[in-house]
């Protein structure tokens, strides 16, 4: 199925509802840009960022909301090299989300201008929420007088 | 104390000084999660813990004797913790609030969690519960005050 707006070219691989009646849209990766540009020309703002770890593959869902019709979709988009383009362009407030799914999923959004980690400290090894991650290695942090914090897999060097 | 005939009452100034601090303890707000919305109940009007002496909630930590660690305390908040702790003048108590601040509770062998406050900071009185409810943060309190005033049942 292929749609054409006045200057967007995209291609939806698939589209359902879920049981609470959300429109859920599969795309390729490489129309996101021109798919959410089209979406926003429509009236949607974007909700929030998500990600799953199926283990072969990455899948990163968009939530998108208007304000005016009270709609939700979600966006589903897969990628087996964990890059997917950036929305920070089009959305500013993609930017956090962005860096959230980097630090906790490690999905790599290209183009955005600071990926560096939100939550957890620069040093910290790893993305948490990954089914690789080994909870075995547990790693401390501690923090010097200047307020720089330090990672170390060593228990008596932080908490 | 003893009670005299008198009319008088003799004490030591350990005493004195024991009685004092365990009737004004002076909370400092720590609320680092879900457990804090219990700790604002238990200072609201309903339970007000101001009977019991803890007058008001500090927002500074040189202002206050006890800190009521209330919520999960990840690993990037304990050397912050530890700080606030460092920061309060003595005689200073700490109460460990709910489950996730006593050994991780929900969280526990998580990946961003500290296994216990006690790590941290030294703990006078654990209140266990997913959330506390304000009575037994309350009783908590009341423990303390007995154990500032060594009148522990044990």
């Amino acid at each position: 199925m292929k749609r054409t707006g006045d200057s967007t070219m995209y291609k939806i691989i698939s589209e359902s509802e879920d049981k609470n009646k959300i429109k859920i849209i599969n795309i390729d990766k490489n129309d996101l840009v021109e798919f959410m540009e089209d979406y926003k020309g429509k009236g949607y703002y974007l909700s929030s960022i998500t990600g799953v770890d199926m283990k072969d593959h990455l899948e990163v869902i968009y939530h998108i909301h208007n304000y005016d019709t009270h709609e939700y979709i979600e966006v589903k988009i897969s990628t087996t090299d964990d890059k997917v383009p950036s929305l920070t362009k089009l959305w500013k407030a993609a930017e956090w989300d962005e860096r959230e799914q980097y630090d906790l999923m490690g999905v790599i959004f290209e183009g955005h201008e600071n990926l560096r980690r939100i939550v957890l400290p620069d040093e910290w090894v790893g993305h948490p929420l990954r089914k690789s991650y080994d909870l075995k290695k547990v790693q401390y942090i501690s923090m010097d007088p200047e307020g720089k914090e330090h990672v170390s897999y060593n228990e008596n060097e932080g908490w | 104390m003893k009670n005299g005939d008198l009319g008088i009452k003799t004490t030591t100034i350990e005493k004195a000084l024991e009685w004092g601090s365990a009737n004004s303890l002076w909370p400092l707000t720590m609320g680092l999660a879900c457990c804090a919305i219990e700790m604002m109940a238990t200072q609201a009007a309903d339970l007000d813990i101001a009977r019991f002496g803890s007058e008001i909630f500090r927002n500074s930590p040189r202002q206050s004797d006890l800190m009521i660690v209330a919520g999960t305390t990840t690993k990037r908040m304990a050397p912050r913790v530890k700080r606030v702790y460092e920061e309060m003048p003595y005689p200073k108590y700490v109460i460990a609030m709910g489950v996730c601040v006593i050994q991780g509770g929900p969280y526990v062998d998580g990946y961003s969690v500290v296994m216990g406050v006690d790590k941290v900071v030294p703990v006078d009185v654990y209140v266990p519960g997913c959330p506390p409810s304000p009575q037994a943060l309350t009783y908590g309190i009341i423990t303390l005050q007995k154990k500032i005033k060594h009148e522990t049942d044990r």
